[in-house]
């Protein structure tokens, strides 16, 4: 376990990081917004740790906390700027911000080292503090996903409309979808820069754009577990695919696509999906509810519980 | 004035890039992130038969308009048809779309990328000769003139075809409430399918016309292209034709006015903050209509 541990450890650190920088867009989606400030958050924390670590000498704790802020502070900002654009058009606002970010850092001169970045971040980060930062980070997530708080982001990102007639704070939410989106994607960009010892421009990219929405669709866009599974599958899919060494690439195209079109919910919607049917056939509940579920096109929606206590709303 | 002409040829291949996208982004809902990956692999399959067969400048272009049009509309039929099909609400779709292009682009740059071991690739010599011109101090070559004709016409094709045929006029009613259209007898599926097709064919074009502008062009090309595309979507207004010729020349206007004034490293970034501009500004584009929609 431990020379397993110590052998894969770059590809293990790479995992956490992928997982809170996946986080960091999926949260914003689950509550209906469609925003890659994440990303850009990313570059913000990376950047800002490795400056204030080599030219400043400031602790790390610091390090960390303030790429943190700095990050919350844009994107409230970009919050309020963003705040009428929805969906793609809100996609497109936050992929160009990203990537304005990433031209910046190019041409940032000496301070952000241009084209070939910082080396020689040295620091006590280990790895176990990752993990620990990112337990956390799910454990919170988690919590978001139940009870109350967990059927107001439903009805939020479902239905906008009626969720506000039902006094949920729409806006307010929206908002603060953004800025834990800058937390859990400063974090990750600091923890990426804490462990690696450099940052370069290439680490911020379109290629990251992409790579976290396949992670995040692929795995399963409604859960964090959909989203640690599409962290892990994607950061261990190209060693595995090493077996076919040249058809690589290609196979993992094939994988991403097939994965779209025949597992809209995500590998996580699909494990659900199975253990509930195999419970089901376990265990014939009540004839009169079973059969109209099943009867049903669908699962009842996330809604369907806001809906039934809110009467006739829609 | 040299300026000029370099702007307005590379404003005519942003346009043939863009337009298809549009058009299929501002009446089906098909954000297509293949479309990058159409454009530069249309021009890798003919380079790869193209050098063999010495194909002649004719041939080229209407070979790379039907296979750039086959590619996108098996795209359509084989992921993104199936994906709205199966798909509960449209916002899901949208998503399933975007990996699905993603997938299929990764699909197609990889296989480029092994072939020719991401070493550039162009059209023979000999596929066109050029001759330039003198016009007003600036050299003018054929090369040019073909990529500002086939954009200007094309797009004008495009554009009187969505307006006054009744086909066009079908699928812009698709864009304004899908389910009506369908109770008007309109045939959704081969309607999005014609106009995959449509826009694979224009960007299937628009790569060989970049082929033979530049000489030769990487596997990476179509990356860069599917953003500037973005970019001159979001200026012009998604859909819209004129917008689109618009918002292309706009762009490629204010990237030569960037490198011709300074050393050119905010160039990249030009793209990018037009498209976050105008989004703030003027959400639906220069020229785009406020987006008819009953809740």
């Amino acid at each position: 376990m431990t020379s397993w541990y110590y052998a894969n450890l770059v590809l293990i650190q790479a995992t956490f990081v992928s997982l809170l920088t996946a986080l960091s867009i999926q949260v914003p989606i689950r509550v209906g917004v469609f925003s890659f400030a994440g990303i850009g958050s990313y570059a913000v924390g990376a950047y800002f740790t490795a400056i204030a670590l080599i030219r400043y000498q400031l602790p790390t704790v610091v390090a960390i906390l303030g790429g943190m802020a700095v990050a919350v502070v844009v994107s409230y900002l970009l919050s309020l700027v963003l705040a009428r654009l929805r969906g793609l058009y809100l996609g497109m606002a936050t992929i160009a911000y990203v990537l304005i970010i990433a031209v910046v850092i190019v041409n940032g001169g000496e301070f952000t080292g241009g084209p070939n970045g910082l080396y020689g971040v040295v620091s006590g980060f280990q790895t176990w503090m990752l993990i620990v930062l990112a337990a956390v980070a799910l454990a919170l997530i988690a919590y978001s996903e139940r009870g109350t708080l967990g059927r107001r982001i439903d009805a939020v990102r479902e239905d906008p409309e009626l969720a506000v007639s039902m006094g949920i704070p729409v806006v307010r939410i929206r908002r603060l979808a953004f800025v834990a989106s800058a937390v859990l994607g400063s974090l990750a960009g600091s923890c990426a820069v804490l462990l690696r010892r450099t940052v370069t421009p290439e680490d911020v990219s379109f290629h990251l754009v992409v790579l976290m929405l396949t992670i995040i669709i692929v795995g399963g866009s409604r859960s964090w577990a959909g989203v640690a599974l599409g962290a892990v599958i994607f950061t261990w899919l190209p060693t595995v695919l090493h077996v076919i060494e040249e058809w690589k690439t290609i196979a993992y195209g094939v994988l991403v696509t097939l994965a779209a079109v025949w597992v809209p919910d995500g590998v996580w919607g699909l494990i659900t999906k199975g253990y509930r049917a195999v419970r089901r056939r376990g265990r014939p509940g009540p004839s009169g509810v079973d059969s109209t579920a099943d009867a049903g096109p669908a699962e009842p929606g996330p809604l369907a519980g806001i809906a039934a206590r809110g009467g006739e709303a829609r | 004035m040299q300026a000029v002409v370099n702007a307005l040829t590379s404003g005519s291949i942003y346009l043939l890039f863009a337009l298809g996208m549009s058009v299929a982004w501002g009446t089906i809902g098909v954000l297509n992130f293949a479309h990058g990956a159409i454009f530069m692999f249309t021009a890798f399959l003919l380079h790869t038969v193209a050098s063999g067969a010495g194909l002649s400048l004719p041939v080229l272009l209407v070979t790379g308009a039907v296979v750039g049009a086959a590619i996108s509309a098996l795209t359509q039929l084989l992921v993104f048809e199936p994906i709205q099909r199966r798909s509960p609400d449209a916002h899901r779709a949208e998503l399933q779309i975007l990996v699905g292009g993603i997938g299929v682009a990764s699909i197609l740059l990889a296989i480029s990328q092994r072939v020719t071991q991401s070493v550039p690739f162009g059209f023979p010599p000999g596929t066109i000769t050029v001759t330039s011109y003198d016009i007003l101090g600036a050299r003018v070559t054929n090369i040019h003139l073909i990529v500002v004709g086939f954009a200007l016409v094309l797009s004008a094709a495009v554009g009187w075809w969505l307006s006054s045929s009744r086909v066009g006029l079908g699928l812009r009613s698709i864009g304004v409430d899908p389910e009506v259209a369908t109770m008007m007898g309109i045939n959704r599926r081969r309607l999005a399918r014609g106009t995959m097709a449509l826009a694979g064919g224009l960007s299937g074009v628009a790569g060989v016309l970049l082929t033979l502008n530049l000489g030769s062009i990487v596997p990476e090309t179509g990356d860069a292209y599917l953003l500037k595309g973005f970019a001159a979507i979001i200026l012009g207004g998604v859909g819209t034709v004129r917008g689109t010729v618009l918002g292309a020349f706009l762009l490629a206007a204010a990237e030569t006015v960037l490198i011709t004034t300074t050393s050119g490293q905010w160039v990249d970034a030009i793209a990018f903050a037009l498209i976050f501009a105008m989004l703030l500004l003027r959400p639906n584009g220069i020229l785009g209509h406020k987006e008819v929609r009953r809740t």
